[in-house]
């Protein structure tokens, strides 16, 4: 491919992408073996606002996936990584689970606010607390806007819907650290050394992943799985690099074409 | 600065209109607080030939008992003379044939006593401070994201109010959180005519003007 230099790294969407819930993608585990056995270094990225690092590992580890905690990096790692840059004391407005990964971040007497999902942690009070700091000046950063998102009882607010409130009320602009920023995406491949035109990103999500990369300069491959509907490829301009069913089609692509 | 040279309209006028919070009271602990020389002024009001009329975007309690909160306060003022939110809702939702799901604060749920709420085909959303629950806003997402037409009614459109000593999200954050597309009403740019410090400064101009 003209202008394109020789492929480096594959970043890999997890729910949806290698797994559905706790189902893993058929064939899934042995298409990253195979991966793995070309000269690619390989990142997996999600969009979390509640998962450790810790316990996606895990979780993929049970489904038989051969995946170290180095590898992931998520809009949590991406959140924490802004907050040191910019030396921010945060207010984090997350699940316990969640605040694992900012573990050594200095909280006390916050000038910030770090917005992710916390539905035991939304209400009144601390959004009217948030809303106070970001009035006052406070950097308002936002994991991710996901507007809403599958659960096992069915479909619950995402931390769209709460950003986009206190924007409106603070007549701010938040700062969205995770898919599909571009951001996003340079962070996740930095500490590979290796720019966007030589990376590709799998994923299911056609605008926040594919969308994203692209856009970032990446190549971007469609998985048909997960969050997947008809047509989703006609609704990113430009259309995705490739579409194919699923994560082992995607591999078998890259290994036949982009080495 | 107080604007005192508003040119004349005082002579013309026929009729006030008053805002109600932060104007004639501020909103707080143990029902709020009136605003220094807020219930002279309405005083005056109506002792002159003036009709006098409130409005509010008030939205935690129905208009009876908002009316005997401000009559607690010390102000002049009835039912008949207040226009909120609340009653123009339920007029356009008989109207229109709509039966809503409600995430309003407890003591506006009277003014809705009279709107059929079974199966609701839209949700209606006014000021419900801590009602504002992940739950209760999951709730509200629910009914809407299932409808094929989705239709959510705000009472009022609001960013923050003063609440005690600081500033609280208004019914129009929660709205922005549940909408998907922008609302297609428009208004019109407003500009002031004036700028005073305070409701008692208003109503001297006014009535200065008259004699």
């Amino acid at each position: 491919m003209a202008g394109r230099r020789a492929l480096k790294a594959v970043l890999i969407d997890l729910s949806g992408t290698l797994h559905i819930e706790d189902t893993a993608v058929p064939g899934a585990q042995d298409a990253l073996n195979r991966l793995r056995q070309a000269s690619v270094d390989v990142r997996f990225v999600t969009n979390t606002t509640k998962e450790s690092k810790r316990s996606l590992v895990e979780k993929l580890q049970r489904l038989d996936f051969h995946v170290q905690e180095k590898e992931i990096f998520t809009s949590l790692s991406a959140a924490r990584s802004l907050v040191e840059r910019k030396q921010l004391r945060p207010l984090l407005l997350l699940e316990d689970s969640a605040l694992e990964d900012f573990t050594g971040i200095d909280t006390s007497e916050p000038n910030a606010v770090v917005i992710g999902l916390s539905p035991d942690h939304f209400n009144y009070q601390t959004l009217n607390q948030a809303f106070r700091m970001v009035l006052e000046g406070a950097p308002l950063i936002a994991i991710h806007k996901a507007r809403y998102y599958k659960r096992a009882d069915g479909l619950a607010l995402g931390p769209g819907p709460f950003v986009t409130g206190l924007e409106f009320a603070a007549d701010c602009r938040a700062t969205v650290v995770g898919k599909p920023e571009k951001c996003f995406f340079t962070q996740a491949l930095s500490d590979l050394g290796c720019s966007p035109t030589e990376a590709v990103m799998i994923g299911d999500d056609a605008r926040d992943d594919v969308g994203g990369a692209q856009n970032a300069g990446m190549l971007g491959i469609l998985v048909r799985t997960g969050k997947y509907r008809e047509g989703d490829e006609d609704k990113i301009n430009p259309p995705p690099h490739l579409t194919c069913d699923s994560f082992p089609e995607a591999v078998a692509h890259i290994l036949k074409n982009l080495l | 600065m107080a604007d005192t040279d508003w040119p004349g309209y005082g002579k013309s006028l026929k009729g006030v209109i008053l805002d109600m919070c932060g104007v004639l009271y501020d909103s707080g602990e143990g029902g709020g607080v009136a605003i220094t020389g807020s219930i002279e002024a309405v005083k005056k009001l109506k002792a002159s030939d003036l009709q006098l009329r409130f409005c509010t975007n008030e939205t935690q309690l129905n208009r009876e008992a908002f009316v005997d909160k401000l009559k607690r306060l010390g102000f002049d003022i009835s039912v008949s003379e207040v226009f909120s939110p609340a009653p123009a809702a339920v007029a356009v939702l008989k109207e229109r044939g709509f039966r809503p799901h409600l995430l309003v604060y407890d003591g506006l749920l009277p003014e809705f006593d009279s709107v059929d709420k079974t199966n609701p085909n839209c949700v209606v959303i006014g000021d419900a401070a801590e009602k504002f629950t992940y739950q209760n806003l999951n709730e509200a997402f629910r009914v809407l994201i299932g409808l094929e037409k989705p239709v959510l009614f705000s009472l009022g459109g609001g960013r923050y109010y003063k609440e005690g000593d600081g500033l609280a999200l208004d019914v129009g954050a929660y709205m922005k959180a549940l909408e998907v597309q922008p609302s297609d009403e428009r208004h019109s740019t407003v500009t002031a005519d004036g700028t005073v410090n305070d409701l008692a400064q208003a109503v001297d101009m006014i009535l200065k003007q008259r004699h």
